[in-house]
């Protein structure tokens, strides 16, 4: 090997890993950032609880929190990852295991579209289909179900069903569901498709039924994937702010779920767009919890493996 | 009565289509396939319907025209179409370097133990939420790239920390994950025997690298159409430092400028308050809808050729 070709190689690897470096280099930097004034922000704002239960800061406060956004993005995420799996994990067995039909193709493009689809369309849509819907839903089936469910159960049944405002939290969780959906398919497919064939057979045997094969044997077969998908899919939905924007809309007070919704990256957006310190230090708070759970989240995928 | 129908429906849809699933288990599973489809064509069906009263006043020129004057009731998304283009190209022409970069890293230069943590921190730059990225840009990246281009241009080139340019910065480290996704798949696919080839006829590791990749060009192609959808999307991040003028045709990079996933995150909470702005919005999400319908189509066109 002459020398110039051993010095092309070093150069060229050199190069291929500065760049791979590159591309990895700022999430440090943002992970050092936000954690370095986020933890300094929380202290300012009242420490700790104080910071993830009370109201946030007007542009007037000392302190604040962002209690309001984090019981929404909580609630969000867990209805819309519940509404992902439950449709995606179904949908992934049919475009995974029944490979040999016209319409599985036709489904699959579907899901591969619509796991790229731009997020705020996602968002855009559901607020179209909202107020399509607000007022002869309200007249029809919300405000019947609400009278029947308070005499039955009590007042705080109108914190989670009542008439419906034009935006709402389950508006943001069903745009949560329709981002999650997708994911959750496409894991599911690929882990059910790369089933060898013995392992198949001899679950189509044992199961007697299809839909033993399917769910109850094979299940174990895919399982880790699924749950890691889950968990990344969970992970991914809790860091969404444009399909909320028009949605759940945003909050700064515990209000019914009915109606506007706060979360946490929205108020991440908010905040970190005005022009009042107190404010920029909450957002920079906000963005260390949120930061915070998706890394537990994350994680935890990551270990399960 | 239509919305209601829709809404009302999809609690007894799921509910049939689990019930399905015990009793005749494929038509249960192509009840949640043919859920997939409808939304998508739900969504077409239903940024038509929200658009039409601009489409029929102004026609297409509303995607040919320059201004955003609410005031006059007068809208055109070209800006935000070039807006989308230039920041697109900047985060392409950063982040397909970065994503050929880290396969590589992660394929050949790394040892195999430091192989899994490298491949879960890229997969952790992918679940960043975007919002983080956005915070991120506005306070340090804006500052940091508007110091840096202006002492290297030895004048004030970029007036404003917040630009056509950062975004497209930001947009590039915000993708390159998902390019490198699709190239990483691709380069364990390249057969054994391949590479044995390439070493025994006495190629260097770098060599071997050049010729890997040109041998999973299409992989590389469609990750580069991948991560275009994804910067075209990209909304909360670049509305942050895009520096929102909107009424305003630019094409001069280190100007503020405006998307039309940012167009629409800035103006549609003061939509309302205008007749023909959230038809135009919803035509700009039309537009954009359908690039992403294009762009993934292409994508998944030019991976699954190769793989069958």
């Amino acid at each position: 090997m002459t020398a110039e070709r051993r010095v092309a190689n070093w150069l060229g690897l050199g190069l291929f890993a500065l760049l791979g470096v590159a591309a990895v280099a700022p999430l440090f930097l943002i992970i050092g950032d936000v954690y370095i004034k986020g933890i300094d922000a929380i202290n300012r704002l009242g420490g700790l609880w104080h910071f993830l239960t009370e109201l946030p800061p007007s542009p007037f406060d000392e302190k604040g929190g962002i209690g309001p956004m984090l019981v929404g993005t909580l609630y969000m995420t867990a209805l819309g990852a519940l509404l992902g799996v439950a449709v995606g994990f179904p949908l992934g067995v049919y475009i995974g295991e029944m490979r040999r039909e016209k319409f599985t193709n036709v489904a699959r493009a579907g899901v591969n579209v619509l796991v790229e689809f731009p997020t705020i369309t996602i968002g855009l849509f559901m607020y179209a289909i909202m107020s399509l819907a607000k007022e002869d839903l309200n007249e029809w089936v919300m405000k019947p179900l609400s009278h029947v469910l308070k005499a039955a159960f009590g007042d705080w049944v109108s914190w989670f069903i009542g008439p419906l405002d034009g935006y709402n939290a389950y508006a943001g969780a069903a745009a949560l569901a329709i981002i999650m959906i997708p994911y959750v398919a496409l894991v599911t497919a690929s882990a059910y498709a790369s089933i060898e064939q013995p392992l198949r057979e001899a679950a189509y045997d044992i199961g007697g039924r299809e839909f033993n094969a399917l769910f109850v044997v094979l299940r174990k077969a895919v399982s880790r994937a699924v749950i890691t998908a889950t968990l990344l899919g969970t992970a991914k939905i809790a860091g969404e702010t444009a399909p909320l924007l028009f949605t759940a809309f945003g909050n700064f007070y515990y209000a019914p779920f009915t109606g506007p919704t706060g979360a946490v990256t929205l108020w991440v957006w908010y905040a970190a767009q005005t022009p009042y310190d107190v404010q920029i230090a909450s957002a920079y708070g906000a963005a260390a919890v949120l930061l915070t759970i998706i890394l537990i989240i994350f994680i935890t995928a990551r270990i399960k493996r | 009565m239509l919305g209601l129908v829709l809404v009302v429906l999809f609690i007894p849809y799921l509910i049939a289509a689990y019930g399905l699933l015990f009793v005749k288990l494929r038509w249960g599973l192509r009840l949640f396939g043919v859920f997939i489809v409808v939304t998508i064509g739900l969504l077409v069906a239903m940024f038509l319907v929200e658009a039409y009263p601009i489409l029929a006043r102004d026609g297409v020129a509303v995607f040919l025209r320059t201004d955003w004057d609410p005031v006059r009731e007068s809208y055109g998304v070209l800006q935000a179409l070039v807006g989308t283009v230039l920041t697109s190209a900047v985060a392409i022409a950063l982040a397909m370097p970065m994503a050929v970069g880290v396969a590589v890293t992660i394929n050949e230069i790394l040892p195999a133990r430091w192989r899994g943590l490298f491949g879960s921190l890229v997969d952790l730059t992918a679940t960043m939420p975007t919002v983080i990225y956005g915070l991120w840009g506005l306070f340090v990246l804006g500052p940091l790239l508007q110091g840096l281009v202006n002492a290297l241009a030895g004048g004030v080139v970029m007036a404003s920390p917040y630009t056509l340019f950062t975004a497209g910065v930001l947009l590039a480290i915000m993708i390159s994950p998902y390019a490198a996704a699709v190239i990483r798949e691709g380069y364990a696919l390249v057969p054994k025997p391949v590479e044995e080839a390439i070493y025994a006829v006495g190629a260097t590791k770098f060599e071997a690298v050049l010729i890997k990749l040109r041998y999973i060009r299409n992989y590389i192609l469609g990750g580069f159409f991948l991560a275009l959808g994804r910067a075209m999307g990209e909304t909360v991040a670049v509305a942050m430092v895009v520096g929102g003028n909107f009424a305003r045709l630019t094409t001069n990079l280190f100007e503020s400028g405006i998307t039309i996933s940012s167009l629409i995150a800035l103006q549609f909470p003061n939509a309302a308050a205008y007749q023909y702005m959230v038809p135009a919005l919803f035509a700009a999400a039309l537009l954009l809808a359908l690039f992403g319908l294009v762009i993934n189509a292409v994508a998944i066109y030019i991976i699954q050729r190769w793989q069958v």
